[in-house]
Parts: C-alpha cells; sequence; structure tokens
C-alpha cells in the first residue's frame, strides 16, 4: 500500500519518540533496584520473567495462531534442569544453558509429533504431553524431590571459569541478570518476528493453502515456532529457579500453562507488545486485587470474557486507538481482530 | 492377580465411567451439534453437586427428588447461560472458546465459594444405599450398582430423545447443515438452547449422583473436565457413541492402571489420549 | 503497525513504572510515622506495635486449614493486646493466602517482611511450600514458626543439617502420623498384615516407609501386603480399595487427609471394608473438619470402632485448665472447636511473647536464643522446643473415633494411647 507524506512524517515522529521511551524504559528498570527496595526489585523481576515467558509463547498462540496448553511442561523442564546442575555445580550460565537446551529439546521432539496438528487437536495434544511431563516431575521421586520439589537451590555466581565471577547472591543483584537475560531474549525475539520467518508464521497462520502454494514447508515452520516458544519457556523457567531458590512440579502443571496465555490474552496477541504489557498487567493486578479481596480469580474470570467477546486486541490496541491516529498500513487483523 | 479380582476391579472402573461418560455427553452434544467446546462443562458438574446437595441436606428434601430438581436448576443455569454467553461463543475459533469458557470456570468456582463457603461438603449416605451386595465372594457397594444402571438409564433416555420423535430429528438435521435447517423453518436458535439445556442437565445429575460419596467444594469441576475431555477426545469430538466408549476405556484404564501399573497411574490417561491424537486425530469412532 | 506497538509498549511500561514508584514510595514514608515515635522510645521494645505475618491457604479444598490458622492467630493476639500486649508492645497481624503454591508463599513472606515490616511470620500448611520457605528466611533473617507443614525435612535437614536457624516448629511432623501408629500396632498382636492408601505425594510416602520401620523393630511377624497410591483430587478411591481388600488386610494405613480423608472413609463404608479388616488407621483422622463430615457414619456405628485416628492437638485432651479455657475461649470467639492448627497457631503466637518477654528484644538473633529450649505451657500440654532441630515436642495421642456425649462431634477418645513424646520423635542426628 502506498504511503501518503503525512504517514511517513508520523511513522518516523514516532520512531524518535520510541527511541526516547526505550531509553527512558531501560533507565526506570536500571535504577529501580537502588530506589525502591527489595520487594519491589524481586516483584520487577518476576514481571520481566513472565514477560519473557509470555512473549516466547506468542510466537506459538498470536504469529502462529497454535493455542498450547503445555507450555508450563517446558518452562518445568528448564526449571528443574537449572535446578539440578545448580545443585551439582556452582554455575550460574551453566545451569540457565542447560535449562534452555533441555526445554528446547523437548520441545522439538514433542513439537514434531504435535505439529501436525492445529486447532483443538493441537491444544489438546499438548496438554496431554504437558500433563505428562508433569507426572514425571511428581513421580520420580529420586531425581525431582516429588511434590516437596528440589529446594535450596542456591543463587550462584555469575563466572566463567578463569576470566571472572561475579556474586549475585542478593536478590537486587539477581535482579540485573534477569533485566540483562530478559532484554536480550525480548531483542533477538524482535529481530526474528520482523525475519522472513516471523512473516512467514504469520502468513500460514492468516492462510495455509497461500502459504503451502508458495511452496514453503508448513509444518517446518510450525515447528521452528514451537521450538523457539518451548525455549523461551525453558529460559523463564531457569530465570525462576535461582530467585525461588526452588523448582516445584506445580510449575508444570496445566493450570501453569493459563499464565503466560492470560498475559498474552491480555496485552494483545497481534502485538509484539502485547504479551510483555499483559504480563505487567496481570502480576500487578492480581497482586493488587488479591490484597482486598479473596475472590481475584473471578475478577480474571470476567476480564477474560469481556477481552475475548470485545476487545481481542487487548489492552494495547484500545490504548492505541486512544493514543495514536491510524496511519492507515495496519492490517485489518492487527487492530481489530 | 486371580480372575475374581479383575472382574471385581472392572465394576469399580465401570462406575468411575458412569461420572465421566454423564460429562462427557453433555461436552459432546455441545459440540457436535453446538461447535461449542466447553470448558466450564465440569462447572455445571459442580452446580448440581451443590444444589443437590443443598436440597438434600439443607433443605432435607427426598434424595430422588433432589437429584432431579438439581439436574433440573443445572438445567435453568444452562438456560440462562446460552442466552446471554454461549450464542456470542458460537462464531469463536475453537481456541477461543477454550479461553473464554475457562473464564466462566473462573468465575463459576468463585460464585460457589461465596454462596456455600470453600469447605468440603458430604450429606450423610441415603438408607436404601446402605449396605453391600455379593459379586464374586466380595462385598460390592450398593451405590456404585445404583450409579452404573442410573448412568444407563440416561444413555438411553439421551438415545430415544436424539433417535426417536421430532426432537431429535430436528436436531440431528440441524447438526448436519445449520442453513438448510434454518431454511426449513426451524428456528435454529431455540433449537440450540434445548440442545444446551439438555447438555446441562445430564452434567448436572453427574453432579447430583456424586454427592454421597464423592465431596462437594469449588474444585470439582475442573477435576473432571481435563478427564472428560480426554475422554471425548478418545471416542471423537462430537460423536456421542465414542464419547460412551471412551468413558468406558478411561474408567477402566483408572481402575487397572492403580491395580497393575500403580507408578505410571497418573500417566496412563494422558499417555491413551496423545496416542488416539497422534494415531487418529479424530477419535476413535469419529468420521 | 510494528512502531506503533513499541511505542505504545514503551509509554505504558514507563508510566507504570512510575507508578509503581510512586507507590513504593508512599509505603516506605508510612513505615516511619515520625508523631509516635516517641511514645514507642519509652516501651522497652523500642515499638509501639510488633508485626507478624500469619500465612495459609484461604482457597481451593483445603482452604479450613489456613482459616483455622487465622482464627488460632488471631485469638492469641486479641487475647494479649487485651492484656497489655508483650511488655506494652501491642500485636498487629497481617494475614494472606499462599494457595498451596511455593513462589506465591514466597511473594507474601517477601511482601510482609521487607514492605509491611513483618517482624515474625507464622503459618503455612504444605510441606512443599515450607521446604521452598526455609532458605527464603534466611535469606530475609525473619524468624517463622511453621505450625502445620509436616515434612520432617524442615527440621531435620533444613535447621539441624544445613543451619537455617530461622525456622521453628510448633507441630508435630509425620513422626506421629508413621511412628505412633506403629506403637498403637506394636501392642495388637493379632493384626498382622497391613496394607496402605498412600496420599501420593512425599508426606504419604514418607509416612509409609518410617511406619514400616518402625513397626518392624517393634515385630516381626507383620507383613506388608498392599499399597496403593492416590494422588491430589482424587475423587474415588474405591479402586484404590478394591485393591487393597483383594490383598486381605487386618489393617488399612490412610494418609489421605482433610475432605478427601472423608471422601475415602465414606467409600470405604459403602464397599463394606470395615466388615473385613480390624483396623484402620487414619492419619489425622482428628482434625476437626474430618469428625465433623464423618460425624453421621459414626454415629451409626458404620466403622464399627475400628477407626484409628489423631491429630496434631485434639481439642478433647489433655483434661488440663489451659486446654478448656482455650477451647471455651476459641468457641466463643469463633463459634467453632479448635482444629489443631488453630491450636499450634495460637500456641506459635504465645511462645513468640514468652521469647520476646525472655530476651526482652525482637531481633532475630535474641529471640532465636530464647526460643531455644524453651518451656511453655500450653492447650496441648507443656511443649519444649528442642534447639537443635527447633522442633516442639509435645503430647499428642492417637486413639478410636467415638461419640462422647460431651461433644456434638466425635472425638478422638477410644482407648486413647498416650507415648511420651521423647520416646517416639526421632532425635538428631537423625540417622
Amino acid at each position: 500500500m502506498e504511503k501518503t507524506i503525512g504517514e511517513i512524517r508520523m511513522e518516523n515522529r514516532n520512531r524518535v519518540v520510541a527511541r526516547w521511551l526505550l531509553g527512558l524504559l531501560l533507565l526506570v528498570l536500571f535504577i529501580l533496584p537502588w530506589t525502591l527496595g527489595t520487594y519491589v526489585t524481586w516483584t520487577a523481576s518476576n514481571i520481566l520473567i513472565l514477560a519473557l515467558y509470555a512473549a516466547g509463547f506468542n510466537i506459538l498462540f498470536g504469529y502462529s495462531g497454535l493455542l498450547s496448553f503445555g507450555q508450563a511442561g517446558f518452562y518445568a523442564i528448564g526449571a528443574y534442569v537449572c535446578a539440578k546442575i545448580l545443585l551439582g555445580t556452582s554455575f550460574l550460565l551453566l545451569g540457565f544453558l542447560g535449562g534452555v537446551l533441555a526445554a528446547g529439546l523437548a520441545a522439538l521432539i514433542i513439537g514434531f509429533l504435535c505439529t501436525r496438528h492445529t486447532q483443538i487437536y493441537f491444544a489438546m495434544l499438548t496438554l496431554s504431553f504437558g500433563m505428562m511431563i508433569h507426572s514425571i516431575i511428581w513421580k520420580w521421586r529420586d531425581v525431582t524431590g516429588g511434590d516437596d520439589g528440589l529446594v535450596n537451590v542456591p543463587r550462584a555466581p555469575l563466572a566463567i571459569p578463569g576470566l571472572f565471577s561475579i556474586d549475585v547472591s542478593s536478590v537486587e543483584s539477581y535482579y540485573y541478570v534477569v533485566l540483562v537475560i530478559v532484554a536480550l531474549g525480548i531483542f533477538l525475539l524482535w529481530r526474528m518476528v520482523n525475519s522472513p520467518l516471523g512473516l512467514a508464521l504469520q502468513g500460514i497462520r492468516d492462510s495455509e493453502q497461500r502459504v503451502a502454494f508458495s511452496g514453503l514447508s508448513i509444518q517446518k515452520f510450525r515447528l521452528i515456532a514451537f521450538a523457539i516458544s518451548g525455549m523461551y519457556a525453558g529460559m523463564a523457567g531457569s530465570l525462576m529457579v535461582p530467585l525461588l531458590k526452588s523448582a516445584d512440579p506445580g510449575m508444570a502443571h496445566w493450570t501453569a500453562s493459563a499464565e503466560p496465555l492470560m498475559a498474552t490474552l491480555l496485552g494483545g496477541i497481534y502485538n509484539f507488545a502485547g504479551p510483555m504489557v499483559g504480563a505487567f498487567i496481570l502480576y500487578v493486578a492480581k497482586e493488587l486485587i488479591a490484597r482486598y479481596t479473596e475472590y481475584w480469580s473471578m475478577v480474571l474470570g470476567f476480564t477474560v470474557v469481556v477481552l475475548v467477546l470485545g476487545f481481542r486486541g487487548g489492552v494495547v490496541s484500545v490504548l492505541q486507538g486512544l493514543l495514536f491516529r491510524r496511519t492507515g498500513t495496519v492490517s485489518k487483523r492487527g487492530v481489530d481482530a | 492377580m486371580d480372575f475374581q479380582s479383575l472382574v471385581y476391579q472392572g465394576l469399580i472402573g465401570l462406575s468411575l465411567s458412569m461420572y465421566l461418560w454423564l460429562v462427557a455427553a453433555g461436552l459432546t452434544i455441545a459440540f457436535g451439534i453446538l461447535r461449542v467446546l466447553n470448558f466450564a462443562h465440569g462447572s455445571l458438574y459442580m452446580l448440581g453437586a451443590y444444589f443437590a446437595f443443598t436440597l438434600y441436606y439443607s433443605l432435607k428434601l427426598n434424595f430422588w427428588l433432589s437429584m432431579v430438581l438439581a439436574a433440573g436448576l443445572v438445567g435453568i443455569v444452562g438456560l440462562i447461560l446460552e442466552r446471554f454467553l454461549f450464542r456470542r461463543i458460537y462464531p469463536l475459533e475453537e481456541a477461543y472458546q477454550l479461553i473464554l469458557t475457562f473464564g466462566i470456570v473462573l468465575i463459576l468456582s468463585d460464585t460457589v465459594k461465596m454462596i456455600w463457603g470453600g469447605v468440603f461438603m458430604i450429606p450423610p449416605m441415603p438408607n436404601i444405599f446402605v449396605g453391600t451386595v455379593n459379586i464374586l465372594g466380595r462385598p460390592f457397594p450398593v451405590y456404585n450398582l445404583f450409579v452404573i444402571c442410573a448412568g444407563l438409564a440416561v444413555t438411553g433416555l439421551i438415545w430415544l430423545l436424539l433417535e426417536r420423535g421430532w426432537w431429535g430429528k430436528t436436531v440431528r438435521a440441524t447438526a448436519s447443515d445449520r442453513e438448510m435447517a434454518s431454511a426449513l423453518g426451524i428456528n435454529t436458535p431455540v433449537l440450540f438452547t434445548t440442545v444446551f439445556i439438555l447438555a446441562a442437565v445430564v452434567a448436572g445429575l453427574g453432579g447430583a449422583l456424586s454427592i454421597p460419596v464423592r465431596v462437594v467444594a469449588p474444585g470439582v469441576g475442573t477435576a473432571i473436565i481435563v478427564q472428560a475431555f480426554v475422554v471425548t477426545v478418545i471416542g471423537g469430538l462430537g460423536n456421542l457413541k465414542g464419547a460412551f466408549l471412551g468413558a468406558l476405556i478411561v474408567g477402566l484404564a483408572n481402575a487397572y492402571g492403580i491395580l497393575l501399573f500403580p507408578t505410571i497411574e497418573l500417566f496412563l490417561i494422558y499417555l491413551l489420549m496423545a496416542l488416539v491424537l497422534l494415531v487418529r486425530p479424530k477419535g476413535l469412532l469419529g468420521g | 503497525m510494528k512502531r506503533r506497538g513499541l511505542v505504545t509498549l514503551l509509554v505504558l511500561l514507563v508510566s507504570a513504572s512510575l507508578l509503581v514508584a510512586g507507590c513504593g514510595q508512599g509505603s516506605g514514608t508510612k513505615a516511619t510515622g515520625g508523631a509516635s515515635d516517641s511514645k514507642a522510645k519509652e516501651l522497652p521494645l523500642g515499638v509501639e506495635v510488633i508485626k507478624i505475618g500469619v500465612q495459609g491457604v484461604l482457597s481451593g479444598s483445603h482452604a479450613d486449614y489456613g482459616r483455622q490458622i487465622q482464627m488460632g492467630a488471631t485469638l492469641a493476639a486479641e487475647e494479649i493486646n487485651g492484656a497489655g500486649g508483650i511488655l506494652g508492645s501491642k500485636i498487629e497481624l497481617k494475614v494472606m493466602d499462599d494457595e498451596l503454591n511455593a513462589n506465591v508463599a514466597q511473594k507474601n513472606a517477601r511482601y510482609l517482611v521487607s514492605d509491611w515490616g513483618a517482624n515474625f511470620i507464622v503459618g503455612t500448611d504444605s510441606s512443599g511450600v515450607a521446604l521452598s520457605l526455609g532458605p527464603i528466611l534466611k535469606e530475609l533473617d525473619t524468624i517463622q514458626i511453621f505450625t502445620h507443614a509436616a515434612t520432617e525435612k524442615l527440621t531435620e535437614d533444613l535447621v539441624y543439617k544445613q543451619g537455617i536457624k530461622q525456622i521453628f516448629r510448633t507441630a508435630v511432623p509425620v513422626y506421629q502420623d508413621a511412628i505412633m501408629a506403629a506403637y498403637v500396632f506394636k501392642d495388637m498382636p493379632e493384626v498382622k498384615r497391613f496394607a496402605a492408601l498412600n496420599a501420593d505425594y512425599e508426606y504419604g510416602h514418607t509416612s509409609w516407609r518410617m511406619f514400616k520401620e518402625t513397626l518392624s523393630k517393634f515385630r516381626n511377624d507383620v507383613e506388608f501386603v498392599a499399597e496403593a497410591n492416590a494422588p491430589f483430587w482424587t475423587a474415588d478411591f474405591t479402586p484404590h480399595l478394591s485393591k487393597l481388600m483383594a490383598a486381605k488386610p487386618d489393617v488399612i494405613f490412610a494418609t489421605p487427609w482433610g475432605g478427601e480423608a472423608v471422601m475415602m472413609l465414606r467409600q470405604a463404608v459403602s464397599m463394606g471394608v470395615f466388615e473385613q479388616i480390624d483396623a484402620w488407621w487414619q492419619a489425622m483422622g482428628g482434625s476437626v473438619d474430618v469428625l465433623e463430615g464423618l460425624a453421621t457414619d459414626v454415629k451409626r456405628d458404620a466403622f464399627k470402632g475400628k477407626l484409628w485416628g489423631t491429630g496434631r492437638y485434639l481439642h478433647n485432651w489433655p483434661d488440663t485448665p489451659e486446654n478448656k479455657a482455650f477451647v471455651k475461649a476459641f468457641q466463643q470467639r469463633w463459634n467453632r472447636y479448635p482444629n489443631y492448627s488453630a491450636e499450634t497457631t495460637y500456641s506459635a503466637i504465645y511462645m513468640l511473647k514468652a521469647a520476646i518477654e525472655k530476651s526482652r528484644s525482637i531481633k532475630t538473633g535474641d529471640v532465636i536464643k530464647a526460643l531455644e529450649g524453651l518451656k511453655i505451657m500450653t492447650p496441648a500440654g507443656e511443649r519444649y522446643i528442642r534447639p537443635e532441630d527447633h522442633q516442639a515436642v509435645y503430647n499428642v495421642p492417637a486413639g478410636r473415633v467415638i461419640f462422647s456425649s460431651d461433644y456434638p462431634i466425635p472425638i478422638v477418645g477410644g482407648d486413647l494411647k498416650i507415648v511420651p513424646a521423647d520416646e517416639y520423635y526421632r532425635k538428631p542426628p537423625f540417622n
């Protein structure tokens, strides 16, 4: 579609504003532990991790149109492998690496089986594989500690032997580890969705036949999306373990898979920023609501109903509509769907 | 393991199947005819249990009357839900149906918590069901026998409703071609409402039947709905005969899993579901 | 679209962070309110209020246990405040739901300590949650007295072996469910065949293992003939019972608790199990919610007097003025009988009071020292806090579940078996 000069000017302005705001956001996130105390820092770490988890989930859900109820399985694999490594050695990065690779490998294998189907069949398959992972963790007590989980996992130093070793045992210093890894992960994801891969995935979502005609292997792309999404879940799980100093089987249950889903839905699924905004809103809203009423899940339930029926684009779309004039280049689906 | 134990365990499994079947039947009818995947269907089972508890225990009504009234009340809840909410859900993609009905699950669980409190409840066993009958030299609970019979009776009723008589014909016609049906003058919105009510009543009855032996608590709906999904997927989504077969398979797998493979019992039903989906994604009896 | 999405994200996140910053600042200034400082300085402890955070499960099917924790803590705080507080300082409570979830419990603990300013924490139902909290308490350097979680690892591993001194526990751990049971059945020579219906998690498996080990030390004529495992949310125990009954046991040893215990026993009755066995050991069968749930069945003698139960405290024992006063006060305040988690939490608050008065300090290190070796009279009887593992040592009997004309609900009161805690508790060095 041709752009008018006005539209181009608007985009340029938006780009400049974006850079400034990105800078400001990073600054706020950077100084947060110095000014707001341990509890807010700990909460912020949780939100950052959930944001990464949800952003990875949306590669599958928003960009590829596949709803997975088994994401928690990969999250838990990342968490448990990382916990095992940190209980044995004390190299934080090795723990992360192990967690991500294990989750990625599991996602490749399970994804190979699941991505042959779509829609409800895909959802049910991922549910069953996720619950199989859950029951393995629950039952393999010698290795996983059963329902007690793995506890007293150290917040090991950030070290490469012979090169450097940084102590990150305090919540504040570990927060920076989380911040850097999440920022890196989201940057990589941003590059990915704007690469041919991202475009192909959206193409498949919108019209399978059209992409099939162009000679691309649909299942291969779906598998890639599944594996990436699984790795991000594993990364989130690995990051969570040193923060909590423990891993528990509840992490793998299907109800835990609802968490990135809710965050994504709340923020908006057809928008790169959606899941991250959603993660923030979900966490903070739950925190605030739970202080006043024990019925916070009812509030969440109503929110879900309203969002699905009326605002499929989530909070981000609604605000976009309010904050910005349309430039006219947005696909119909991007705003209204 | 001797033969008697295997048969006895099988009968126990059969009674487990019946609860699953009553939930899965409604799930299947709703999916087959209304094309809606209702995650909140387990919550209707839960509501049936709560209504039955109040009628039978708090209001001291007759047991049989409580069962029927509880199922009827769930039917009314179904009517309200269908009129104001589910109507808008039918056109959505399945994934969104799942998410939205999950939202309804959250709302209903908290609602019963507000009304009945979060504490579990269990009424006394009605006198007529106290006792056992001798089967293969071992005492078998009368109540389980009753549940098996009740489940089969409901199956018969559903079959009569759907296969014999005018209503069933209309429903089947609408299920196979909606546009043709409305062109022929069938009032599809009203028909859909009645179908949804039927599905709700059956699930409500399942919940009501459970109260003397299973506790009533806010989480019972979510616990059974996942299993019911497994049942419908194994049998073939939307296929009623398949759902019956699926319920038998899952109930028996559960009972025999506990007897024969205790370490993988939790794993077993999910493995079954995954295998069926991979080999025959449309389910064992799906077209 | 992409750019605009990014801009929106940034606008949102920046404003959100500023919002959080504002809130954080707000609570920061609140904590150091100036006017009352002078009054606080005159008090021996230097603070006007002692803040105690309370955690338990307040939602889901086990919510009654958390509510009992809340009721016990509230009653103790009201009594103490009514009598002038602790050395003039009043107790302030804040109760939070941990949803039986480790992440939520940690969040609560951090909020309570870092944000709300809790000096101490009491509560926690789940063993897994308790274990995950351990290292965090060390990080926060705050004492938590655990009042329900039953895993022996909490005191044996985390306190004794790993030295997390911030952990204490007023409730007896799995020793009660497992070792006490062995003491009951060592004196019943006519029962020989034991089968287990385990709660399929660490609590159930550990109890069964400890029971087998202990009973085998006393007797060499027992057989362990079958076991079945029931996970959380088991709605039907009939397949498990059917499996066990095929092995013709004399005794069933069962660990599912709360609502699941009631349902399991009801199903056992419906299967005629009590006509075929000699005894049923129900761990925590003395829990008030279970007794309430079983009332009609006990009344019609469905268990034939074969049901044995215990708890972490029984409201009908011991027959002391302290216990009577507590049960009476609890009933007046809440119109219910106190469950064990209410008593253990009530006593935890009084233990904190005793320790603070002894050390005249609310500093974690001082209070830990004062709690170690503390002896205190509580409704459940005298409690002694073992300095090595920080476990409160006190007696809880086991017995048959019966009806007594003194109480509207059944009690654990038949053939009461009382064993000195010193004898059946596991002891350091826990080999």
